[in-house]
């Protein structure tokens, strides 16, 4: 639309054009062509007004110059030649077939001049040029008459103007096609916004606009304009939305360190293996945990890293189509990486979609779990084999009894000794466990009160007294009654010396000694149990509040230690914030002492009991 | 001629009534209160059957029946380990050493002396094959 427009404004122009030319140039000959009759003519006029009179007018019937001008013309707008009077009578005259000689006009005071004869009826214009006689006197004048040409246009110059106007109409297509050609971008460019306005989706004016507009180039800037408009708005938006995203961005990043650092925080170890068995996180923990550092561990195989075959077994297995994705998977092993290490590791496929994309393994510590469960086996152990030895004993000594009691009266009362003995050591056995098992599940919690320790010797001493003197051993007691208070659960404390005084009587010599002893010095109250028994080597002096730990015998005579007696006092001396010191020495006896804080007067503020 | 017994355990009240009651049935009886002491005696009175416990300070039980072991080669006399441990786990270690038997806690004086019986009057009807428990 826009090009046919283009077209017919070419065609117009152009026919404009080509009539302004044909018209200046047809302007133009007939001026010349006016010049041209011009000086002809005024040239003739001028040599006929030299010529005798005689010559122009001849006499009648002889021919005249007139008559040979006429007969030589060569132009074929010749129309007359006259020789007038003053009076205006013509004094000879010749014409060409079909003009007259119109009359004469009074000479000009120029002399020579020119006048034109409107045309009359059903003749022609005609142009006349006239000149004085000079033979004849003033008023006699010589006239010759050209026709006006009868149109503008000269049909003979025909093919020259159709040859030019051709020539420029030719030019036409020619420049058409040039502008076409020059504007075909534009017009791509044109098409180009329409479309791009039109997939915005937000200016659907402009779509319509352009639809009107757009066959010229004015409706191309305009659109242009409407473009960069849009344009400009839809990079404001664009701008906003790279806000928008970049602070979301953030927020991503923000979180997904978070979720980093929450992983990396975390006391176990994790591992993400890709589908084909690659390494694709894994936070630092693993290091202590495998003995195998993050970088050795990223973008390799299992195979590549992993030194225990029951973990590669078990990636193995995951990395294995055939297995149930949703199945999860523990292990226990222990590492190669780190000896004395004991892990939990438990597999898990990651899915999404109904397909696993990889598989996250948790590696767990579980060295104190195993060492705890190793213990708590341990203790059962320990414990049935210290319940069976006596019970062995006083089955062995039943049996005796019954087969050799009736006959021989020392095996009687030495079996039932030893029967009563390890009945008592059995006892003692289990309150011991009861209390350590007590303590150690933190059921025991000391209730301390202000307690006068004179008080709470004297009471364990009463106690103690009895046993000691069954096997012949002295036990005394020395202690101010001007000790300071302290601060103890009465009956924890009262189990702590009631062992310290089981043990000074138990390893004792016959005819030996026990002395409970209390002092007071500086910051702190000592208690002491100070026995003349048989002591300790430094080696078992140092390991003797070891829970179980039982200090080699040797001879004939059973002592029935348990191992648990000096593990309680220190426990329960360590709760009390005190501490258990043993001097020792082997052959000649030992000293325990508890060392318990003064209580400064009147900080509890507790009932003194 | 009496056979001897030797007595190993860190229990002085096991040795005192084994002494006794197997005295009472002829056999002569030594004791020891460890495994090195036992390596001692054995060395001094080379015993027809040794009766030990399992858990001792020092050398325990096993260990004393390997050296025992290794040391007599050719006197592979009966071993009997008294053992409270009722786990089958606990008794693998005996499958490389022969003629080790156990004795289960608490101990029945009379059930050994009741074994130590049958050994002798089974290793009497075999003499070519003298030390078979």
């Amino acid at each position: 639309m826009k090009n046919n427009r283009i077209g017919l404004i070419l065609v117009g122009s152009s026919l404009a054009v080509i009539a302004l030319v044909v018209t200046l140039l047809l302007q133009r000959q007939q001026t010349e062509h006016a010049e041209q009759v011009r000086a002809q003519g005024l040239g003739m006029v001028r040599s006929l007004a030299a010529l005798p009179a005689s010559v122009l007018v001849p006499a009648k019937g002889a021919p005249g110059v007139l008559d040979s001008i006429l007969a030589y013309r060569d132009n074929p707008d010749f129309a007359y030649a006259a020789v007038s009077a003053a009076d205006g009578r013509s004094l000879a005259e010749v014409a060409s077939a079909g003009a007259l000689v119109p009359p004469a006009a009074p000479l000009a005071l120029t002399g020579f001049a020119e006048r034109a004869v409107p045309a009359g009826q059903n003749g022609r214009a005609i142009r006349e040029f006239h000149g004085p006689l000079a033979s004849a006197g003033e008023k006699t004048q010589v006239r010759i008459g050209y026709f006006e040409p009868r149109t503008p246009f000269n049909m003979k110059d025909l093919p020259f103007y159709a040859l030019i106007a051709l020539a420029m109409f030719l030019l036409v297509p020619l420049i058409y096609l040039v502008i076409k050609r020059e504007m075909a971008p534009l017009a791509a460019l044109g098409e180009q916004l329409r479309v791009a306005a039109g997939q915005t989706n937000t200016n659907q004016a402009l779509a319509l606009a352009s639809a009107d507009a757009d066959a010229d180039v004015r409706g191309l800037a305009h659109k242009l304009n409407r473009y960069l408009d849009q344009a400009s708005t839809r990079i404001r938006e664009l701008e906003q939305e790279s806000v928008a995203s970049m602070a979301s961005g953030r927020l991503l990043e923000y979180g997904s360190n978070k979720m980093q650092a929450v992983l990396q925080c975390l006391p176990d170890g994790l591992l993400v293996l890709d589908p084909a068995g690659e390494v694709t996180f894994a936070t630092g923990k693993i290091e202590p945990l495998l003995g195998v550092s993050v970088a050795d561990v990223l973008s390799q195989p299992v195979e590549a890293w992993c030194r225990d075959p029951e973990l590669r077994a078990m990636l193995a297995r995951f990395k294995s189509a055939g297995l149930d994705t949703r199945s999860q998977m523990t292990i226990e092993f222990n590492p190669s990486g780190v000896p004395g290490k004991r892990l939990w590791a438990t597999a898990q496929a990651l899915l999404g979609h109904s397909m696993a994309y990889g598989t996250l393994v948790v590696l767990r510590d579980a060295t104190r779990e195993h060492l705890a469960r190793q213990a708590g086996n341990d203790f059962v152990a320990h414990v049935a084999h210290e319940l069976k030895s006596p019970l062995n004993v006083i089955g062995m000594y039943g049996e005796m009894l019954a087969d050799v009691g009736e006959d021989d009266p020392a095996v009687r009362v030495e079996a039932i000794n030893v029967i009563q003995d390890e009945v008592e050591r059995m006892n003692s056995l289990v309150n011991n466990l009861l209390n350590v098992s007590k303590l150690e599940m933190g059921s025991m919690r000391p209730e301390r009160h202000r307690v006068k320790l004179d008080d709470l010797l004297r009471d364990a001493w009463q106690q103690a007294r009895t046993r000691a003197e069954a096997k012949g051993i002295r036990l005394d007691l020395q202690v101010s009654r001007e000790l300071a208070a302290v601060s103890v659960d009465k009956d924890m404390f009262r189990i702590a010396l009631n062992n310290l005084l089981n043990n000074a009587i138990k390893y004792n010599q016959a005819g030996g000694n026990v002395v409970l002893a209390a002092d007071e010095a500086d910051l702190d109250v000592v208690i002491a149990v100070r026995d003349s028994g048989i002591g300790m080597s430094p080696e078992d002096t140092a390991r003797v509040t070891e829970k179980f730990y039982r200090v080699r015998e040797s001879g004939d005579e059973q002592r029935g230690g348990h191992g648990l007696g000096l593990y309680l006092t220190n426990q329960i001396v360590e709760l009390h914030h005190g501490r258990l010191t043993i001097e020792s020495e082997l052959g000649h006896g030992s000293v325990f002492s508890i060392h318990l804080k003064k209580m400064p007067a009147l900080v509890d503020g507790g009932q003194v009991l | 001629m009496k056979k001897t017994i030797l007595l190993v355990d860190d229990e002085p009240h096991v040795i005192r009534v084994l002494r006794l009651m197997l005295e009472r049935e002829g056999y002569q009886v030594v004791s020891a209160n460890d495994g090195a002491e036992a390596l001692d005696k054995m060395a001094a009175a080379r015993p027809d059957v040794m009766v030990s416990d399992i858990q001792m300070a020092g050398m325990d039980g096993r260990e004393l029946c390997r050296t025992t072991r290794a040391r007599y080669p050719d006197e592979p006399f009966p071993i009997f380990v008294m053992t409270s441990m009722t786990a089958s786990g606990e008794r693998e270690w005996v499958r490389e050493l022969a003629h080790v038997d156990f004795l289960e806690k608490p101990l029945s004086p009379r059930q050994l002396v009741a074994r130590l019986a049958a050994h002798f009057a089974h290793a009497a009807t075999q003499p070519e094959n003298t030390h078979a428990a």
